[in-house]
């Protein structure tokens, strides 16, 4: 007896209503949501120190990532084969958020902030190849803690030089190199601590005050402040990136959701403007598809499909593979070797959601 | 739905959301009760002053030691809640005032509505106020839906938030309001009153919130899981203790200000479930408060005595299947698979409403009588031995399906229900020799 409805159930606008409501989670592709464990044999990591706020992957498919919350874990994982696990690999002694994973050559460096300051902690090589099946264990690692970055000043970010043999990182007030063999530290000079960093060709980029950003180039080591104008944008949040599917392209967002391509050599390009702000963890697709969420609190995923020009509202995370789990905030991406992307959770109980888009059908051409 | 029609399993789907037990639990023993004792009294008394109505999820007993239920309207478009009182020298209800005008916050707002109160009413003795907060999911007026999700950031049509009020049951009176949690509803609601805090579970987010009522300031403590446990609870040690999607306790320890979640899992049917959704549905204090009686918000929910003062973590015991046999290989909605309305009355004895109904192959009901019933159960603590002492009986529609139960001053046993439309309560009058005057107290400080 609906005796106050005051809609008309057979209008256009409301039959697009309930479409609409009909279709609010993962619009298109399939998420899987994947407990911080090897299911079945180890506990979670625990509930409130499981926030997943960074992650990174090595050539041969070895996720690495790390932990926000009462306590930083560091943890690999693997999804392939007949491997699938997440190892929590340690504690990080006095750690509460972790900001970067970076899989160098010899090892995967974590930054890892807390009451001992912004911290590089080396987390030993783990072999989950092939077969790391349940039958399995192995010998706890140890995580090498390689000392405070900046005195004083929390870390940022950090990324990775193309050869993985260095990697870059910046506080709050410097930016820093980590030799990956030797794991000395060095402070190459002040530069703006904000926002993610992102690695071109020729050096990394970082966001600089006001609408520029710095550029530090690999070659010399020399930094170059303001070296790039941003477009026309609202760039006072902290800049998220990702890696384009084509050399040289860096795919990137403004606070208001606008997304941009950009290369060193033809500038920027705007792609259009996701549905929600601010943008949070993106990763591209080798096919040309760029992934993401956006808008606080409860994101939702949307997708940048570069070649049709479009952006679209891909809805709220779910999960249905044996339990019904909802995704609302997430904190960092990468893309895997067969094109699934897989997302770290930055809530309590955080999970790793693989991704795995729509196949999109070929448009075969008459011979 | 029109007034009087049983409800379908959609549309409780829509209203509500959003095993083969034997050899691995523990079973109930039931005893016949003697023919020559009369099942409990049942009477029925509809929300005829709240036609709109369509659910009854609260229902608790007041400071006074009187009977509060809201009287929600969730399915219809611009519908909002209305608090009643059992009056009892009326014998009919009193309906005590339209909630969404109280918190300005209209029906026709053409935001998702104040529709309900989701267990949700807390007591609070030393100045007799009643405290209830709201709940969502009925849709804006011009809309036949609403979900959180779809509409989480549209400023125009989502839920403006759970609102919360302090009754004065002294003089029948609002105090004050608050917004509880910004853009969600509230579950389920608690009342630390040494402590002077509410403790509250969002959704859909599912974070756990703290409510200073001196300061009137919020505390998120975080997500707890997906699925939203529908009930919290509080132990002597000022412990706030509620489920996880996976059918763990998880604990609010204050001098900590951490969640933790139990390794153990709560009673389930180990024959073909793993305790995912095994999240608490009901949960009556002992009288001496060393122990809670619970029952999940699963298929085949079990029940259990939990021992809360015991060890790092509760001694959980599994009493047992609450409903029927039926077969685990094919779904039976949580509308007629249920088990609620679970309170201690003034004989010492824990009653709930466990649905029963008719499965020709695990349970064939014989009769011409109603396949779908409300079983009103009396469980003795010392022997866990229960009785059937009567059926809740509707005059046309169900009587399955209760929310929450409670026991009046006068020692008489009330439910919720969810199911008919318009929606009511039912009053189970307790035999003269089982009756106790202010059968209330201590009083259940949770919804």
């Amino acid at each position: 007896m609906q005796t106050k409805g005051r809609f008309d159930p057979n209008s256009p606008a409301i039959k697009a209503y309930e479409q609409e409501l009909a279709h609010q989670f993962v619009r298109e592709g399939t998420m899987v949501a994947f407990p911080t464990c090897l299911p079945g044999i180890t506990a979670r990591i625990t509930h409130d120190e499981c926030r997943i706020t960074a992650l990174d992957i090595d050539p041969e498919a070895q996720i690495y990532g790390g932990t926000s919350g009462r306590q930083a874990h560091l943890f690999a994982a693997r999804f392939h084969d007949l491997t699938g696990v997440v190892l929590d690999v340690g504690i990080v002694p006095g750690g509460t958020s972790t900001v970067a994973a970076c899989c160098a050559k010899s090892r995967t460096l974590a930054f890892v902030n807390g009451a001992r300051g912004g911290r590089a902690i080396a987390i030993p090589k783990i072999d989950l190849a092939q077969d790391w099946i349940q039958e399995w264990g192995l010998d706890p690692s140890v995580l090498q803690d390689l000392g405070e970055c900046v005195p004083g000043e929390p870390v940022v970010h950090a990324i990775c030089d193309p050869s993985r043999t260095t990697v870059i990182g910046v506080t709050s007030g410097h930016l820093f190199t980590l030799d990956g063999e030797s794991w000395k530290i060095a402070v190459r000079g002040e530069v703006a601590g904000r926002g993610h960093l992102a690695l071109s060709n020729s050096g990394v980029f970082g966001q600089d005050e006001g609408a520029r950003l710095w550029h530090f180039d690999l070659a010399s080591g020399k930094i170059r402040r303001a070296a790039v104008d941003l477009p026309a944008g609202d760039w006072t949040g902290a800049v998220r990136w990702a890696r384009g599917s084509e050399a040289d392209q860096l795919l990137m967002a403004d606070a208001s959701g606008q997304l941009f391509s950009f290369d060193e050599n033809k500038g920027f390009h705007r792609l259009g403007k996701a549905h929600l702000a601010p943008v949070g963890p993106m990763a591209m697709t080798p096919d040309g598809r760029l992934f993401g969420f956006c808008g606080a609190e409860m994101a939702n995923l949307f997708c940048c499909d570069l070649a049709a020009g479009s952006v679209s509202n891909l809805g709220v995370a779910a999960s249905v593979l044996e339990q019904r789990r909802y995704g609302y905030q997430f904190g960092d991406a990468v893309t895997g070797p067969d094109g699934e992307i897989v997302f770290g959770e930055d809530d309590n109980d955080g999970h790793l959601w693989l991704y795995f888009p729509k196949i999109k059908r070929i448009q075969r051409t008459p011979a | 739905m029109s007034a009087g029609q049983e409800i379908d399993r959609r549309t409780f789907m829509k209203l509500g959301s959003t095993a083969l037990a034997a050899g691995m639990a523990p079973t109930l023993q039931t005893e016949l009760r003697p023919a020559a004792e009369a099942p409990y009294p049942v009477k029925w008394y509809p929300f005829t002053g709240h036609p709109d109505s369509d659910t009854c999820w609260s229902l608790s007993v007041g400071p006074d030691g009187r009977i509060y239920a809201a009287a929600c309207a969730e399915s219809v478009p611009g519908g909002v809640v209305k608090p009643v009182r059992y009056n009892e020298e009326r014998d009919d209800l009193d309906y005590l005032f339209d909630l969404a005008e109280k918190v300005d916050d209209p029906g026709d707002s053409g935001r998702a509505t104040q529709c309900k109160i989701h267990y949700s009413f807390a007591p609070s003795m030393h100045d007799q106020v009643l405290y209830m907060a709201t709940h969502l999911s009925g849709p804006p007026i011009d809309l036949p839906r609403y979900s959180p999700w779809y509409s989480w950031h549209d400023a125009k049509r989502g839920f403006r938030g759970s609102a919360l009020l302090a009754f004065d049951t002294r003089n029948d009176c609002v105090l004050w309001w608050d917004t509880l949690i910004p853009k969600e509803g509230c579950r389920c609601l608690l009342h630390d009153e040494e402590r002077g805090l509410l403790y509250a579970m969002s959704y859909p987010r599912d974070h756990f919130i703290i409510y200073d009522l001196q300061t009137r300031k919020r505390r998120d403590i975080g997500r707890i899981s997906s699925i939203n446990p529908q009930a919290l609870f509080l132990d002597k040690q000022h412990r706030v203790w509620t489920s996880s999607d996976y059918g763990r306790l998880v604990r609010y320890t204050p001098d900590t200000d951490r969640l933790e979640i139990s390794p153990g899992l709560l009673a389930h049917d180990l024959n073909y479930q793993t305790g995912w959704h095994g999240v608490f549905y009901d949960v009556a204090p002992s009288p001496d408060r060393e122990c809670v009686y619970a029952s999940t918000w699963c298929p085949n929910p079990h029940l259990m005595r939990i021992w809360l003062n015991e060890g790092e973590w509760p001694r959980v015991e599994d009493l047992g299947p609450a409903t029927q046999p039926r077969d685990p290989a094919f779904p039976v909605d949580m509308f007629t698979d249920h088990c609620g309305g679970l309170t201690f009355a003034g004989d010492g004895k824990l009653y709930y409403v466990a649905s029963r109904w008719n499965d020709p192959k695990y349970n064939p009901l014989p009769g011409t009588g109603k396949q779908l019933q409300g079983v009103v159960w009396r469980l003795d603590p010392q022997t866990l031995r229960r009785e059937e002492v009567s059926q809740l009986k509707h005059p046309t529609g169900v009587a399955n399906y209760v929310s929450r139960g409670a026991v009046d001053h006068n020692g008489d046993l009330f439910f919720g229900h969810v199911g008919n439309h318009p929606s009511g309560v039912f009053k189970v009058s307790m035999p003269a020799e089982r009756k106790k005057k202010n059968a209330h107290l201590p009083i259940r400080m949770w919804g």
